[in-house]
């Protein structure tokens, strides 16, 4: 099955944002609710060895994926033609089972409709051969589309050309994230996991335990 | 015309009040039930335009998605060769600033006293009578100059018609809080001692460093000296960035920022400075590449003035005359040492003459040095254990970055941010980082910064008309005796400005008009416009939303269109990427076109002046545009295109990339003097490190002075020399001294928002809602801050709040927050809180010292202190993402333009 997902070159971020309001813009996410998010990791480390960088999130397409197992009603699924994760939300009854379970919070509460929502990857313009709304206008051109299996695509092509100690993924707690991020040491040290804290741009994925 | 009279509250409950003026059969919801469902499925095709944002200055190029004439989706445009399909939050957000529901929409007329924001709607007509009517009788009771324009940056500007309109309507009195607190020193600096600067500087968010927006480009290093383009100019130079470093063989960094910015997080060396330290820091490179003899010995001798004398007397370059050789008072004089004598330069240079670059020799019994002695006596001081002490850095990783700097295997470059522009040494800095680049021959060569590329056929800027000012008004430009450097923009000194407004000194100043915003956010101590508006008899702003300075300040305000009701062109490179307008709502009018129909209705109501400013040989260069078939022909300028032709290719690549990156121009053939090189734009044809060029402007205002009369006109000197070199002054409030107010201030860019723009658009205020100020673990212990939590900030101009984010991410002793308002405040009983609340400038300095050649006042580099803050006014502040609601687009329908197009 592909595993379609969105790879982020972080040695190409420049953690402007424009992710989040392309997102917001495309699927008409109300405020407050966000399918994409900006994370801002660091600074860990002592002068002048610090650590310092954005971590853009959204559905990791995690090929265990915890959501799906929770989720009563099916409304959490997998496609079988794409692979990709998906809410029915017609399924949906707002149990939010898959928002605990999700390890990263990416998934959002709709509150006018009151079921759960993510990123779709933009199925909509996928399924027509275009890109998703972050891919398509990423400020830096850090964002990239496709199969991590299909060697042609957008988001292979990325990885290939890195070491394999520059690729990361999310923490992985046998979920199994296909999402990657390639970071060198030009930012410094990959973090496995940043305590979140309060504030709301310093926050890193806060973990399910 | 409907008179619809706005109540107190008017702003936020805008859609409500413009209800009545819907029911009259303008409103979106009426108009979309009246369509039959066959014709509305009929219209729902997607066209796409091609054409540009101006949320920021960077202008990307965007594809602008309309259906049945309304826009439902931006995208980047890959056909930019800068920006390449990229957009950032600002540009994405274009929507909900269009379809903002308090956009300005029609003309209002002030009912009631300022502050009240009780507003009736009247007619174009009337209101440009009422302005016209107004510049007339203040011009014939008082004289023109008491007439004060200004601009901004930010909120799409057309930004050197105001100019053209100060001149129009004749007063010297245009300024803007840039100018000469952003971008004006870094290329005043440029122009005087490169000879080029508009637009080649060391400016990278300006646009400039073409070079690097080739991946193929041989640069190898970047010192990104108070520059963050991952903020200021996101998906160009930001982009440009992150190519280069993805390159194969990377880009080392260096990055000089009080900030652990997202730039500095990638660059090899961070030397967190001490803000307003920036020149001694220069000082200390200066004399680290002097002393480790890292300069380019050859390119210094030949293209610069370094072995050339200079007379003590004069405190200019030594002349043959005066050193008692043949020739006449234009030629320069270097030592020869085989002679052991002086020799006149024979251009570009004598040849096998190994004039030094250093020493001082005795000619004609006076002791002259030459430049480059005089270069190295200015930083003789600045060892690398000074520099690290006074700008509170580490000695060795200053060397670090300066051994990525000068690698003999590399090129290198240096991008200089606004932060020099920003405090009193902002001619000083501008020039000590040129002589760097100077020094190291980082000049033209591929890989540098320092650029004159082939310009573009098309105009962005359509240039203004000094000339239409008589020597008269041009001598009664306010504080430009003093700061000459400002002339360079023909524009006036703020402060000088504000004292001829609030004492009536040297005069009074008696109308306003003001388009740019919000000025309480970005002018310097912008409280003092407490004390100065009621001394006006009539306030004018143009603008596209309400903002603090309308409900305080504006009798009358007219709606101006947002980017994408606009047209323009702008060069990228080698491409032309059109601005045009895709949809028109309501009666905006965009900005040059109020200004020359305010000319033009002066001009009918008998102003004798005006109509000098539609007249070619009054004005001695292109005159003022009537309409808005002129403006585009004006900016089409060379391109041999009609303006739906220019538009419908949207991107226009006027030359490849080969033709358009000419390196090297200097040794180009000059027409003028066949078989010898062009040089440099300089009086000597070299770059001038000694920069005597500064010293002429401070005597007598060349080469920027101008008037109808005289070009030059020679002016009054300052009341003393501008000097040539770079040096340092402790800032005025400094750590080392102060003890009220412990803390040093720096303010710096955010990507989401520009100048002080868009903080009423939802999907931005919901990422960053309040300004975060930034202080260090230790600094946050000492005064009692936790991380999340809104404090004080207080100078000695006053105080204002912030939501503290305790990070490593500043340096120890200084803290960090960004200009900011808060529209949701317009409507609350205290509507000043809307620009006090937490807006940095309140505690901004614009009192003396100022920089002696541009009147710089001071936006970073001074004292503050902080202390957690349970102030009730915070309460009132939007902070929740759902609070930000009320101002969600409301899509409308187009509406036809207010003015004839004119063809």
């Amino acid at each position: 099955m592909a595993r379609n997902c969105i790879v982020v070159n972080l040695d190409r971020c420049t953690g402007c944002f424009g992710c989040e309001v392309a997102c917001k813009m495309e699927n008409g996410v109300a405020l407050g609710e966000r399918w994409s998010k900006v994370l801002t990791v660091g600074p860990v480390g002592e002068y002048p060895n610090m650590t310092r960088y954005a971590l853009p999130t959204m559905c990791q397409q995690c090929e265990s994926a915890p959501c799906v197992s929770v989720c009563p009603t099916g409304a959490s699924y997998r496609d079988e033609k794409t692979g990709i994760v998906l809410v029915d939300k017609e399924k949906c009854i707002g149990c939010k089972y898959c928002m605990m379970a999700c390890p990263y919070g990416v998934r959002s509460w709709n509150t006018a409709e009151r079921c759960v929502e993510k990123c779709t990857l933009c199925g909509h313009l996928t399924s027509q051969d275009k890109v998703p709304a972050c891919v398509k206008s990423c400020a830096a051109g850090a964002r990239f589309y496709g199969d991590l299996d299909d060697p042609s695509s957008a988001a292979a092509q990325e990885l290939a050309k890195y070491d394999d100690a520059d690729i990361h993924t999310l923490q992985d707690a046998g979920n199994n994230p296909a999402t990657r991020y390639i970071m060198t040491s030009m930012i410094g040290q990959w973090q496995e996991r940043v305590e979140p804290k309060g504030h709301p741009h310093t926050a890193a994925y806060p973990m399910a335990e | 015309m409907s008179q619809a009279t706005l109540t107190r509250r008017g702003f936020l409950k805008s859609t409500a009040a413009m209800g009545a003026v819907a029911a009259l059969g303008i409103s979106a919801a009426d108009s979309l039930t009246a369509v039959d469902p066959a014709h509305a499925d009929e219209a729902s095709d997607v066209k796409i335009y091609k054409t540009s944002c101006r949320a920021c200055i960077a202008s990307c190029a965007v594809l602008a998605h309309v259906r049945d004439g309304r826009v439902v989706k931006i995208e980047g445009n890959p056909e930019s060769p800068m920006s390449q399909g990229g957009v950032c939050a600002k540009g994405l957000a274009g929507i909900q600033a269009l379809y903002h529901p308090n956009r300005n929409k029609y003309p209002m007329r002030r009912v009631g006293e300022r502050g009240g924001n009780q507003w009736e709607r009247i007619s174009w007509a009337d209101a440009l009578t009422e302005v016209a009517t107004k510049i007339n009788e203040i011009s014939d009771k008082y004289g023109s100059e008491a007439i004060s324009v200004s601009t901004g940056g930010g909120g799409n500007p057309h930004f050197s018609n105001v100019k053209r309109f100060g001149e129009a309507i004749n007063t010297p009195n245009v300024w803007e809080p840039g100018c000469s607190q952003c971008y004006l020193p870094r290329m005043g600096a440029s122009l005087l001692a490169y000879g080029a600067g508009k637009p080649n500087n060391l400016s990278f968010s300006d646009s400039n460093g073409w070079d690097y927006y080739y991946t193929d480009s041989p640069v190898t290093s970047l010192v990104l000296w108070g520059t963050d383009p991952s903020n200021s100019s996101v998906a160009t130079g930001g982009r440009a960035l992150a190519e280069l470093r993805c390159r194969p063989q990377g880009l080392r960094t260096v990055v000089i920022d009080p900030r652990y910015t997202l730039d500095a997080a990638k660059a090899e060396v961070w030397l967190p400075i001490r803000p307003g330290t920036d020149a001694a820091l220069l000082l200390t490179w200066t004399r680290w590449i002097l002393e480790n003899e890292k300069y380019d010995e050859e390119f210094c001798r030949t293209w610069t003035n370094m072995p050339y004398l200079i007379n003590p007397e004069t405190r200019l370059t030594l002349k043959a005359t005066e050193a008692g050789l043949p020739g006449t008072d234009e030629d320069y004089v270097i030592w020869d040492p085989a002679s052991n004598a002086p020799v006149v330069v024979t251009y570009p240079f004598n040849e096998g003459v190994a004039a030094p670059l250093f020493g001082t020799y005795e000619v004609n019994g006076m002791q002259c040095p030459t430049g480059g002695q005089l270069l190295k006596e200015s930083c003789e001081e600045w060892t690398l254990e000074k520099g690290a002490e006074i700008c509170w850095l580490d000695a060795d990783q200053i060397e670090r970055a300066l051994e990525i700097y000068t690698d003999p295997n590399g090129q290198s470059g240096i991008m200089q941010g606004v932060c020099i522009d920003q405090y009193v040494q902002s001619q000083q800095c501008a020039l000590g980082a040129l002589n760097l680049e100077f020094l190291m021959g980082n000049v033209e060569k591929p890989g540098t910064m320092l650029q004159k590329f082939a310009p573009a056929p098309c105009k962005d800027q359509l240039g203004n008309t000094p000339r239409l000012l008589s020597k008269e008004k041009v001598l009664k430009r306010c504080g430009t005796i003093e700061h000459k450097g400002i002339l360079c923009w023909d524009m006036a000194h703020i402060p000088s400005v504000f004292k001829a407004m609030k004492d009536g000194d040297p005069y009074q100043i008696h109308m306003w008009i003001e388009r740019s915003g919000n000025k309480h956010v970005v002018l310097g101590n912008s409280s003092c416009l407490d004390e100065i508006v009621p001394k006006l008899d009539y306030v004018v702003q143009c603008f596209m939303y309400p903002t603090a300075f309308s409900v305080l300040c504006a009798d009358l305000l007219l709606p101006t269109t947002e980017w994408l009701e606009t047209n323009l062109t702008i060069p990228q490179l080698n491409t032309i990427v059109m601005r045009q307008a895709v949809t028109h709502l309501f009666e905006t009018v965009e900005e040059g076109i109020i200004w020359t129909q305010i000319v033009q209705k002066c001009a009918e109501l008998g102003n004798e002046h005006c109509p000098k400013a539609f007249d070619e040989a009054a004005c001695m260069t292109t005159p003022f545009y009537k309409n808005e078939y002129e403006k585009q022909k004006q900016h089409l300028n060379k391109l041999e295109m009609s303006w739906d032709e220019a538009c419908e290719q949207g991107v226009i690549q006027w030359a490849t990339p080969e033709e358009y990156r000419t390196y090297q121009t200097y040794l180009a053939d000059d027409p003028e003097n066949p078989g010898k090189p062009k040089g440099f734009g300089t009086p000597s044809k070299k770059l001038e490190v000694y920069c005597e060029s500064n010293i002429i402007l401070g005597r007598t205002g060349a080469p920027w002075s101008q008037c109808a009369e005289e070009k030059p006109l020679v002016l009054p000197p300052a009341s003393a020399d501008y000097e040539p070199l770079c040096y340092y002054v402790e800032p005025a409030e400094s750590p080392l001294t102060d003890t009220e107010y412990p803390l040093v201030l720096t303010e710096g860019r955010l990507p989401m928002y520009h100048h002080g723009t868009l903080r009423n658009i939802p999907y931005l205020r919901e990422i960053y809602p309040v300004p975060e100020m930034w202080i260090h673990p230790a600094d946050a212990e000492k005064y009692g801050i936790a991380d999340g939590q809104w404090v004080n900030i207080e100078s000695r101009r006053g105080k204002t709040h912030g939501m503290a984010h305790v990070t490593t991410a500043i340096a120890k002793g200084v803290v960090y927050q960004e200009r900011f308002w808060a529209p949701e405040l317009l409507d609350s009983d205290d509507p000043a809180q809307a620009y006090k609340v937490m807006n940095i400038n309140v505690l901004t300095k614009n009192d003396p010292p100022y920089n002696p050649e541009y009147g710089t006042y001071t936006l970073r580099g001074f004292q503050v202190k902080v202390s957690p803050s349970d102030d009730e006014i915070l309460d009132s502040v939007w902070v929740r993402p759902e609070q930000f609601q009320p101002w969600m687009p409301a899509p409308s329908d187009a509406t036809e333009d207010v003015f004839d197009y004119g063809a």
